[in-house]
């Protein structure tokens, strides 16, 4: 069986986004993996002690909230698997959703200009897009 | 001996009293150094104090702390991204305000034009430390802070500059333009060489070093030792200060262990916080309310010169940083804060009071000085909480505001708790009262919790965020139980400073996830 993968960090629409992929996952009698991708280089130059512990704290919150996120989906009687990764995010999560064959993907889109971010939600439309295409995954993107 | 014990009585009395305006100050909503300021006012006119204001005392006592203070917790990038701004307000505007207020107050008080120009380059050395901290209480733009403060250290160097080349004039009634140009850029430049010099050496031994004490000791070198080196070789001292705290503050401490760090940041806080309540407050003990009384007249132009030169300044060519590409580079309502909290203090006091005998009409200078520092104090220090309230600068999202009153409601609820507990524990009350009164606290937290659940999922981001607070409160605790394993004698020093440094690194993490978090810059994209 495919599983579904639900790519979340815990941001404005993550609640709705993890609803929408375990509601998913339970329609279709699958399987849910919920993601998160961790990138510390939003930091900048730092020093590498400092690299390592901040990659270290990002995943913990990353598996803290992953955790959160499965207990939530086991009230809603769906199996769940948590995998933190860490790099680059987009790479990242096309990586995993072709190396497990995934379903479909789940992702949210933050509002549009609510708040300066590296990815807007413009471009989590475009690059779903591209996973799309490239990966040949239904990619449900949440808003 | 005598006068020792005096002048060391007086420090310590000035001490109680500023710790005293700060304890008193936490509760009422009124600027630090503006509180200082009306306490030092009142016990001057209760008991005047024999405490004579000197301008070494502001500038080779206090002004380099104070500035390196500010210069050293400066992010680097922050003040790379608002340079244009920065820059435009402390060169071409320190310039524009000399010549403006300098017209005006020879126009409207009949004052030699050299010695206006004088008072107009002393006076536009802005002192926002009042505003700063309300900023940083209230939570107003980070980027805002910065262009304030940024501006306040570059200024301050640049005014000092073009003080000393229009008070060379004004004495010998001679002023060369070329000359002029060529002092003003050796005297600026000769301080920022020094400086970046300084800095740099101290910043490559922080990251040699990595001892918390040496360093410390050293960054409280450089502070001095760049100012006294640079007024040795007759470049600015303040310039010098300003370039060895930032580059000591960002290359410096990027190699320093968090250890390090935090004994840093807590040493020069404390250093910043003792001068600065010094200063106001001596501020407050020297004026002279009859002199003043006196001088009224001159004083009004002069607050009305630098209004108005400081609104076309900030209105007028502060556009100049907005050229470049980009996003606009001072958002309007901003300019009405940089207008209204263009502060005056220190420097300004400083420099008034180091005029020479031979100036004309240097006590009249002064008086206009200490009223313009009164005014931008007490008027503007005092109002420009209204204005960024106004400007909805420190407006905070409902969604925000909501989970602090729920978790405040739950802190609230379970300490109650707890004491009723402790109450019924020690028998002081009945197993009724207590099962009663339980079961409505019991209810009263069930129902905050469902409430902010109800927050979490309307609002994820908050869930995130009360995460990452969570965790910070965890890494502190556990620095606490550390200290305290090492007093039990549990730990040796050696296992201690290894296993503090780590926690000191992630709580450093943290507050840096969570400073992205709350900026919106995520670390992790998508949602």
């Amino acid at each position: 069986m495919r599983p579904i993968v639900c790519a979340t960090r815990g941001g404005e629409v993550s609640r709705r986004t993890q609803q929408r992929a375990v509601a998913l996952a339970k329609e279709r009698g699958v399987e849910l993996v919920f993601l998160c991708v961790v990138d510390p280089s939003f930091a900048g130059p730092v020093d590498k002690a400092l690299t390592a512990t901040l990659a270290d704290e990002l995943e913990r919150l990353g598996r803290a909230l992953l955790s959160i996120a499965q207990a939530r989906a086991r009230e809603q009687g769906v199996a769940t698997r948590t995998v933190v990764l860490s790099g680059p995010v987009w790479q990242n999560v096309e990586e995993y959703v072709r190396q497990v064959d995934a379903d479909a993907l789940v992702i949210g889109a933050p509002r549009a200009g609510s708040t300066p971010r590296a990815f807007g939600s413009g471009d989590v439309h475009r690059l779903a897009e591209t996973i799309q295409e490239t990966a040949g995954v239904e990619v449900v993107v949440v808003t | 001996m005598e006068e020792f014990l005096g002048t060391q009585t007086i420090i310590v009395l000035l001490v109680v009293v500023a710790t005293l305006v700060a304890i008193v100050g936490r509760r009422i909503r009124l600027p630090y150094t503006v509180s200082l300021v009306l306490v030092g006012l009142f016990i001057s006119i209760q008991r005047p104090l024999d405490v004579e204001i000197t301008p070494e005392l502001i500038m080779v006592i206090f002004v380099p702390p104070l500035i390196f203070e500010a210069a050293f917790h400066l992010d680097f990038r922050m003040l790379r991204d608002n340079l244009a701004p920065i820059m435009v307000l402390a060169v071409p505007g320190v310039i524009l305000t000399t010549l403006l207020v300098g017209g005006i107050v020879a126009l409207g008080a009949g004052l030699p034009l050299g010695a206006t120009f004088v008072f107009g380059a002393l006076i536009a050395a802005s002192d926002p430390v009042a505003v700063i901290a309300l900023f940083r209480a209230l939570g107003v733009p980070h980027r805002l802070a910065v262009a304030v403060e940024g501006e306040s250290l570059f200024n301050d160097g640049t005014a000092i500059v073009v003080f000393q080349i229009a008070l060379v004039a004004a004495l010998s009634g001679v002023f060369d333009p070329l000359t002029g140009v060529f002092d003003f850029l050796r005297v600026a430049v000769g301080g920022a060489v020094i400086g970046l010099a300084l800095g740099w050496l101290v910043a490559e031994l922080i990251t040699r070093i990595d001892d918390s004490l040496i360093v410390t000791t050293l960054t409280t070198l450089l502070a001095y030792g760049a100012y006294l080196a640079a007024e040795q070789l007759h470049v600015s001292g303040v310039l010098a200060v300003v370039m060895a705290g930032l580059l000591s503050g960002n290359v410096g401490l990027a190699g320093a262990s968090p250890t390090t760090k935090i004994m840093l940041f807590n040493l020069w806080d404390y250093l910043a916080f003792l001068a600065n309540s010094l200063v106001f407050l001596l501020i407050g003990l020297s004026v002279d309310l009859p002199d003043l009384w006196a001088n009224l007249g001159p004083i009004v132009v002069a607050v009305v010169a630098v209004l108005v030169s400081r609104a076309v300044v900030v209105y007028g060519i502060s556009w100049l940083a907005n050229l470049g590409k980009g996003r606009p580079h001072i958002p309007f309502e901003w300019r009405h804060v940089l207008f209204w909290g263009g502060l005056r203090g220190a420097i300004s006091l400083a420099l008034a009071l180091s005029l020479p005998q031979a100036l004309a009409q240097r006590e009249t200078l002064q008086s206009m000085t200490f009223g313009v520092v009164l005014f931008s104090l007490l008027a503007q220090g005092t109002t420009i909480q209204f204005l960024l309230k106004r400007l909805g600068l420190i407006d905070r999202p409902q969604h925000r505001v909501a989970r602090e009153m729920r978790l405040g409601q739950l802190f609230a609820a379970r300490a109650g708790l707890r004491q009723l507990e402790r109450l019924h524990r020690e028998g002081l009350l009945t197993d009724e009262i207590w099962t009663g009164l339980r079961d409505s606290y019991s209810r009263d937290q069930k129902l905050l919790v469902q409430e902010m659940n109800q927050l979490f999922l309307e609002y994820a981001e908050l869930e995130r965020e009360m995460l990452l607070q969570a965790r910070r409160e965890a890494l502190q605790a556990e620095r606490v139980a550390m200290s305290d394993a090492l007093r039990r004698g549990l730990l040796s020093d050696h296992v201690y400073e290894e296993l503090t440094a780590d926690v000191d690194r992630r709580l450093e993490a943290v507050s840096m996830i969570l400073a992205a978090v709350q900026d919106g810059q995520s670390a992790q994209e998508g949602d």
